[in-house]
């Protein structure tokens, strides 16, 4: 690429780069606005989380005070949180952070995962449907998608786990995340994967948003000239009709997955964030999942910006508009 | 060097399938044409006419679901000779019952298949094809001068990146577009619609094509850009001779290009011939419609004649429901009492009645 | 031998035999009948729950009948672990969404609209501060931001029921919006302008009610699919309705273990009642919009 044609992509990167740290401002504010408008004092709790030893906290308390004024107790926290302190847990007095992170890795395999799940059943449907049109094989995907999306993924994760340890015999009937020390480990660490991929309640609209795009494209006129001078209709549709739309999808349905892992990672004991948001919620240890929640949306965050930077190399246009 | 024609088009109908009105659609019925070799054939009509059809079926890109292609497309180069509709209405099963068909099923990924077999080794190579609204007919996620590129690499012995490049520059310059390096690394939205036909044109031609089909490539684009591409087409002819299907709905530029000219209303050829005779200023001798189109020209002539500029009244053939008689008849001015029922309830058919020029009216049969 | 349609008439009336999924008029009235019928279930067991006009007493605990698969007599979908009756706690059930739901959908059309017509109308940095809200509510996932709730306040449905709500309102904005901004590529405002009428008759009226209707309508089925959703799913997670109180979501929750030992009627029932209530929403709403909105309209 040449040095002109990298200036506009930097100028429009850094601008989503300041509204990417705009939004998690306002998500900060948000979470913020919640806690604060909660009964009785959390806030001050949270705070004197965050402070660093102890013997600080009860010294300090006394000597400093924890901030009165709204605004004050928003910037301290907000302070706190830049350098990495989100406060401890009221629960384990563990920091916030190092335990979320902990456990976040392996929310980041389930989401990661399930996404591709997700996208290795949806894009061959959406394709065939787009190419084929409605016919007696994407029909019956499309409604059988439709069934699939209303799934509650609780009940489908039970199916898997009955069909798994009585049908197939292959893991041991404990409820709980199995260690490498069984046999089939792997596998059993590829259910929740499987099951979240598919029971996510997306598919229908992840399969309906990739078929008309790629409808959409198939139609243009570039695509007609691409057939008549004898070249790929693939590989002229790709950027268009495949990258960005698979990009946005992706994007947009990481909330989702993630929301989905609570649920999920609840069944199969999955050690991750959303089993640690559900037990911070029982225990209402509001840093704990104030960090998660904060944590949850730098992911989106960052998901969303992935898709900006596909879209501005991709397109030539994206630049100069 | 072969002899016979490059493409010889005989009876081709192309109908399709209305879902809403559950009937066909005869957007081509019968459509007999030739293109000799260096030559330029003109296809002019109004809009819905047929002709554009014409051209998609002979390139194979007709896709739409229901719709079925019959007839035979002769197409014969130095390289290769086929039929480009070959067996493809083995991939039609139809149910006829008293003589009239009934009903009617198409493999569709089988007609395909079939389809992208025959048409592989055609498209781009043998017959090159330049459109209407050429900005949106470029890939505008490509660089133009790399579509060029890849026509070339795709379709020549020139299969080396760099070599390509120099042969899609010396294109660009030809089709007469400044600083053709500069270009080269354009994306279709920073460039005119001129400059975009113009890299089109090059894309088509870099190949060399036997047959090349220009449709409507001067609409969507502002009048003084069309008459330089008009010119630019010209000169592309009188220095590579390259054999042209040309069409467009205005006869101004048909004019300009052809060799002979197939005049085009309903779905059928209603006049065919040398374009001298054709286009001729005198109105006799012709089609009721071509005299019609020729009248709705904007010349210098027409409006010192009549004072004013004739449209053509009524309205474009409803293909669904073709009434019995001529398909012109109800627009027609020309009828007298002597041959009125013949033009209302016997279609004529395209006769011969100077030496290679045909002309499908009752006017002149005896 | 080469086929010649020649003799196609103008009208072929058995092509109108096509299977039936290629009439897609005919498989919108299907999704739209199907989704009418649930909502008919729906509402008709809110009201019999109501006035607890139930095949049994939902808290009725039998312990000599624990656990009976379905078809038992009197028990047509069998009963609970403590022998109660599945059927009566499935509809009984209902109540845990019925009405919050109700709350979440208001909530997230009254704002959504408002938002809608201020950036479809107004435009300019209304439409820039709508797109950051929706931005800012799509960062989160929906189901921790009410966990965030809950730990903050306490586990009512209420409160859930508002935060989905919320988090609705930028889609239906977003709606709104693209078809007041469609209206105004048609010059269908200025005509109202340039005819005097008050900007509220022409909101109100003219773009809200006869332009938007079918849109809130769909947005609304839509969004009690999201609500019954997030609701089954917290009382799943233990942070709705508790027992001994019915809801979908504590009742596929307390079956689990049962289902290990292959009792599957007590999760399955209310899991398949989750299923087949979200599925007649959703394609009450897409065969809805396939029909007024006429996203198909080939």
């Amino acid at each position: 690429m040449k040095l002109s044609a990298i200036r506009p992509i930097a100028l429009m990167l850094s601008r989503e780069l300041m509204i990417t740290a705009l939004l998690l401002l306002g998500v900060s504010f948000v979470v913020f606005i919640i806690l604060y408008l909660s009964p009785g004092d959390p806030f001050s709790v949270l705070l004197e989380g965050q402070m660093s030893t102890t013997e600080a906290r009860s010294g300090l308390r006394e000597v400093l005070g924890v901030p009165k004024t709204w605004h004050a107790q928003y910037l301290s926290w907000l302070t706190g949180m830049l350098q990495g302190n989100f406060g401890t847990s009221i629960r384990t007095g563990l920091p916030v952070l190092k335990e979320v992170l902990r456990v976040g890795l392996n929310t980041l395999v389930l989401t990661i995962g399930s996404m591709l799940v997700t996208l290795a059943l949806a894009v061959p449907i959406a394709l065939y449907s787009a190419v084929r049109g409605t016919n007696s094989i994407s029909w019956p995907l499309t409604m059988f998608s439709y069934v699939v999306s209303a799934l509650p993924v609780f009940w489908l994760g039970y199916i898997v786990i009955y069909f798994f340890t009585h049908k197939l015999g292959l893991f041991p009937l404990v409820f709980g995340f199995s260690s490498s020390v069984q046999k089939f480990g792997w596998l059993y660490q590829l259910l929740p994967i499987f099951v979240l991929g598919i029971g996510n309640g997306t598919i229908s609209e992840v399969i309906r948003y990739l078929r008309d795009e790629m409808g959409r494209v198939m139609a243009e006129d570039y695509i007609r000239t691409a057939r008549a001078k004898g070249a790929s209709v693939w590989k002229h549709a790709f950027k268009e009709g495949f990258l960005i739309p698979v990009t946005e999808i992706i994007a947009s349905k990481i909330p989702f997955i993630l929301g989905g892992a609570v649920i999920v990672e609840q069944v199969f004991n999955w050690p991750g964030m959303g089993r640690m948001a559900w037990q911070a919620a029982q225990d209402r240890d509001y840093p704990v999942i104030m960090g998660i929640a904060i944590i949850s949306a730098v992911l989106v965050r960052l998901g969303s910006l992935f898709q900006s930077v596909v879209y501005v190399a991709v397109n030539p246009r994206a630049s100069k508009e | 060097m072969t002899t016979g024609p490059l493409l010889k088009i005989e009876d081709l109908r192309t109908y399709f399938y209305s879902r809403s009105k559950q009937a066909f659609i005869r957007s081509v019925d019968g459509v007999s044409l030739k293109i000799k070799r260096g030559e330029t054939l003109g296809i002019v009509g109004e809009s819905g006419s047929g002709k554009s059809i014409t051209a998609l079926s002979v390139m194979g890109l007709i896709s739409a679901g229901p719709g079925v292609i019959s007839g035979k497309i002769g197409f014969k180069s130095a390289r290769m000779q086929k039929n480009l509709l070959q067996d493809l209405d083995e991939y039609v099963s139809l149910a006829i019952k008293d003589g009239k068909i009934m009903q009617l099923s198409k493999d569709f990924a089988g007609w395909e298949k079939n389809s992208e077999r025959i048409m592989g080794r055609v498209r781009g190579k043998e017959i090159a094809m330049i459109f209407q609204n050429p900005k949106s007919s470029l890939n505008p996620f490509v660089p133009i001068g790399k579509q060029i590129t890849e026509a070339i690499q795709l379709h020549t012995s020139i299969k080396n990146e760099q070599k390509a490049k120099e042969r899609a520059i010396a294109w660009l310059d030809r089709v007469k577009i400044d600083s053709p390096r500069l270009r080269f690394e354009n994306y279709p939205y920073g460039l005119s619609g001129g400059m975009c036909q113009r890299a089109m044109i090059a894309m088509a031609l870099a190949c060399e094509p036997s047959l090349l089909i220009a449709d409507e490539p001067t609409t969507g684009l502002d009048a003084t850009i069309q008459s330089k591409i008009v010119e630019l087409l010209a000169e592309l002819k009188s220095e590579l001779g390259v054999t042209t299907m040309l069409i467009s709905h205005d006869i101004s530029i048909i004019s300009r290009l052809s060799d002979s000219v197939a005049v085009m209303y309903g779905g059928t050829v209603v006049e065919y011939g040398p374009a001298r005779a054709i286009l001729a200023a005198d109105f006799a001798s012709k089609h009721p419609y071509t005299t019609a189109l020729l009248a709705s020209i904007p010349s210098e002539r027409n409006i010192r004649e009549k004072g004013y500029l004739q449209a053509i009244e009524g309205d474009v053939l409803d293909t669904i429901n073709i009434p019995p008689g001529c398909r012109f008849y109800g627009r027609c001015n020309r009828v007298t009492a002597g041959i009125r029922e013949n033009c209302a309830f016997k279609e004529p058919d395209l006769r011969e009645i100077a030496p290679g020029h045909k002309v499908r009216c009752w006017l002149y049969f005896d | 031998m080469m086929k010649s349609y020649t003799q196609i008439s103008g009208e072929i009336g058995e092509l109108s035999k096509l299977p039936f999924w290629k009439k897609t008029d005919i498989v919108d009235l299907a999704y739209v009948g199907y989704g009418l019928f649930i909502v008919t279930l729906v509402v008709i067991s809110y009201i019999l729950g109501s006035f607890n006009l139930l095949p049994k007493d939902p808290q009725d605990i039998n312990l000599d009948l624990m656990i009976a698969p379905p078809g038992t007599a009197g028990h047509l979908l069998g009963t609970d672990f403590m022998g109660r009756d599945i059927l009566s706690r499935l509809i009984v059930g209902i109540q845990a969404y019925f009405l919050p739901g109700l709350l979440a959908v208001f909530i997230a059309l009254f704002f959504g609209t408002v938002l809608g017509v201020l950036a479809g109308y107004r435009g300019g940095r209304f439409e820039t501060a709508i797109t950051y809200f929706t931005n800012l509510v799509d960062s989160f996932p929906r189901l921790v931001l009410i966990l965030l709730v809950i730990a903050a306040f306490k586990p009512n449905i209420y409160y859930i029921m508002i935060v989905v709500g919320l988090t609705n309102v930028p889609v239906v904005s977003s709606h709104i919006k693209g078809k007041i901004q469609f209206l105004k590529q048609k010059n269908f405002v200025e005509a109202g302008v340039s005819l005097g009428l008050p900007t509220g008759t022409i909101i109100l009226k003219h773009i809200l009610w006869h332009n938007c209707r079918s849109l809130l309508i769909i947005q609304a089925t839509i969004g009690m699919a999201e609500a019954i959703l997030m609701e089954t799913s917290l009382s799943y997670l233990g942070f709705g309705v508790q027992e001994p109180t019915p809801s979908w979501g504590n009742m596929v929750q307390a079956g689990a273990n049962y289902f290990m030992q292959g009792k599957f009627w007590l999760s399955t029932a209310p899991a398949l009642s989750i299923l087949f209530t979200i599925l007649g929403f959703h394609l009450l709403g897409d065969g809805l919009n396939n029909i007024l909105e006429g996203k198909r309209g080939k």
